[in-house]
């Protein structure tokens, strides 16, 4: 009896992760070779038409481009704005920087559908903050529509996701910077290294296992983001922001060829898996060292 | 003066990086002739609360808030209890599978929503739960699942086993240890971890969006996110309902901090 209650306990959970993971990829694996439609009976199985078709579309090479650019550099972005915010935080102590901190994080806070509505009516062409100030400062015409222009869509999603994400970078930064032993810096103070030196022979390599975790889990995630595309342009203008969770969406929900979606979904899982293992390396060897 | 001299730029700073936030609290203030003004002004004499009223009337943004507060709170209860138990489990047993079934889970954190929701939708269609609160529930629990497994994981494990060997040897059975000495040491993690999953459901976008199709079960979250697209006219409303929304999760982080920074950091690094 004893050696099955462990068992037992986990029963409940196990069956959400079946409902959650197991069936679904098993059925969608399924779906993506058969022909399945929301709105007219299907005609069973196809083969890989499916994945023909998928990578047929040019909207999914161009999807695939656009979230390759949108979670790494975003992510990229994020970490950057995240350590420049850890190290102002870092200099300063005590109470003053745990409210500054707190500010900081309200990004990452709050809700993606509003971080992405609050950036769309930012951006707004004619009665958002940011044209007027671009304006007045003859940097851009005013009236700029910066999501509406395929040119400059993608970038303006991508600045949003990087605002809703650096908080959790800069927390993380934070953590590895405090970390840091102090013997480290007065050894170099006395052999006399600049402040600039310090920071590049000590800060930087010693928060580089931090930022390989947090480069690979911001890909990762911005990598299944749908809501700040989503809310902010649709993927639009003209598939211009389209990226692959919307895709999915798409195809699925919109022009109602589940198969297709399907085959896109069973892409990205193994896109996902792939870059995964790869986070667990990394984990795994962090936890070697 | 040097302190002033410090907190100037982290002070610059914060306003820099709240600003879109900010601009949105500035226009849910004003009427409708303010917000589509040029040039634009931060502050003016006739702001009012009114938008925050005025949006009950133009959008079901009373049934949004029922909905939001149904799913959240039954997706947090349904969570802690499957979870608790789980994460006893893993605590308290050695048992063979146990490092294969936490890798399971750690992997299905990495999960793509768009590589699931076809078949769920499907699925909650051929139940007969999809655009229910039942099935966002459902599906909400089982996503959230396994981070709480992992934080009360943590919460489980740093209870020391004597209190429940005491209590094992005045004939406890394991799961009474379970309920009476365990859970009540663990209470602050456990309003931690409850606070967690109420903040994942409640901010959930993508499978509400899909899940649920009426103003009967769609929360807030699709309310904005729906209509961001097609009431583009009454920003101030918009920006009101986006406020009033962000101001549970506000409360709450600022309520819980420090408990917050250290899942982070868990949920990441451990």
């Amino acid at each position: 009896m004893r050696r099955y209650t462990p068992y037992m306990l986990l029963t409940p959970a196990l069956l959400f992760t079946v409902f959650i993971l197991v069936y679904p990829m098993a059925q969608n694996l399924v779906n993506s070779f058969r022909d399945v439609s929301l709105v007219r009976e299907g005609r069973g199985w196809t083969g890989l038409l499916n994945y023909e078709h998928v990578f047929g579309d040019a909207v999914f090479w161009l999807a695939f481009r656009n979230t390759v650019v949108y979670a790494v550099a975003g992510t990229l972005l994020a970490l950057l704005i995240g350590l420049g915010l850890a190290l102002v935080l870092d200099v300063h102590t005590g109470k003053m920087s745990s409210v500054a901190a707190g500010l900081y994080s309200i990004p990452w806070v709050i809700s993606p559908v509003v971080a992405g509505f609050a950036w769309k009516w930012l951006l707004n062409d004619h009665f958002g903050i940011l044209n007027y100030w671009l304006s007045s400062a003859g940097i851009a015409r005013h009236g700029t529509s910066w999501l509406g222009n395929p040119h400059t869509a993608l970038f303006c999603v991508m600045v949003a996701r990087a605002w809703q994400f650096y908080p959790f970078a800069m927390v993380m930064f934070l953590a590895g910077l405090q970390s840091i032993p102090a013997e480290q810096y007065e050894a170099a103070s006395v052999d006399g290294a600049s402040p600039l030196r310090k920071f590049f022979h000590i800060t930087i390599p010693n928060l580089r296992p931090v930022s390989s975790v947090l480069l690979l889990l911001g890909v990762i995630w911005s990598f299944n983001d749908f809501n700040m595309v989503f809310v902010m342009t649709r993927g639009g203008p003209i598939n211009a922001s389209m990226v692959l969770p919307v895709l999915v969406r798409e195809f699925s929900f919109v022009h109602f060829d589940l198969g297709k979606g399907s085959a896109l979904s069973v892409l990205i899982f193994a896109l996902l898996v792939t870059l995964s293992f790869l986070y667990l390396r990394v984990l795994a060897r962090r936890e070697r060292a | 003066m040097k302190k002033i001299l410090l907190l100037l730029p982290v002070a610059l700073l914060a306003l820099l990086v709240l600003l879109p936030f900010l601009w949105t609290v500035s226009t849910s203030l004003k009427p409708l002739t303010e917000v589509n003004r040029y040039p634009p002004e931060w502050i003016s004499p006739t702001m009012s609360l009114k938008p925050y009223g005025d949006m009950f009337f133009y959008l079901p943004f009373s049934r949004y808030t029922l909905n939001s507060l149904i799913v959240a709170s039954s997706a947090t209860t349904l969570t802690l209890f499957v979870g608790s138990l789980a994460a006893f489990a893993f605590a308290r047993f050695r048992f063979p599978g146990r490092k294969q079934i936490l890798l399971v889970l750690l992997l299905s954190q990495m999960l793509p929503g768009a590589s699931v929701i076809i078949p769920l939708f499907q699925l909650l269609k051929t139940a007969g739960l999809y655009d229910t609160h039942i099935g966002l529930i459902l599906v909400h629990t089982a996503v959230l699942l396994p981070f709480v497994i992992w934080l009360l994981h943590g919460f489980f494990s740093g209870i020391p086993t004597e209190v429940e060997d005491a209590a094992l040897i005045d004939g406890c059975s394991r799961l009474e240890a379970l309920r009476r000495v365990i859970l009540p040491l663990a209470l602050p993690g456990l309003g931690a971890t409850a606070l967690f999953a109420f903040l994942g459901s409640w901010n959930e976008f993508f499978f509400a969006l899909i899940l649920t199709n009426s103003d009967a079960t769609q929360t807030i979250p699709v309310g904005i996110g729906l209509f961001v697209g097609e009431f583009e006219d009454v920003w101030n409303q918009m920006s009101a309902a986006a406020v009033l929304f962000s101001i549970p999760p506000l409360i709450l982080f600022m309520a819980m901090r420090r408990t917050f920074v250290r899942g982070l950091a868990a949920g990441a690094l451990q």
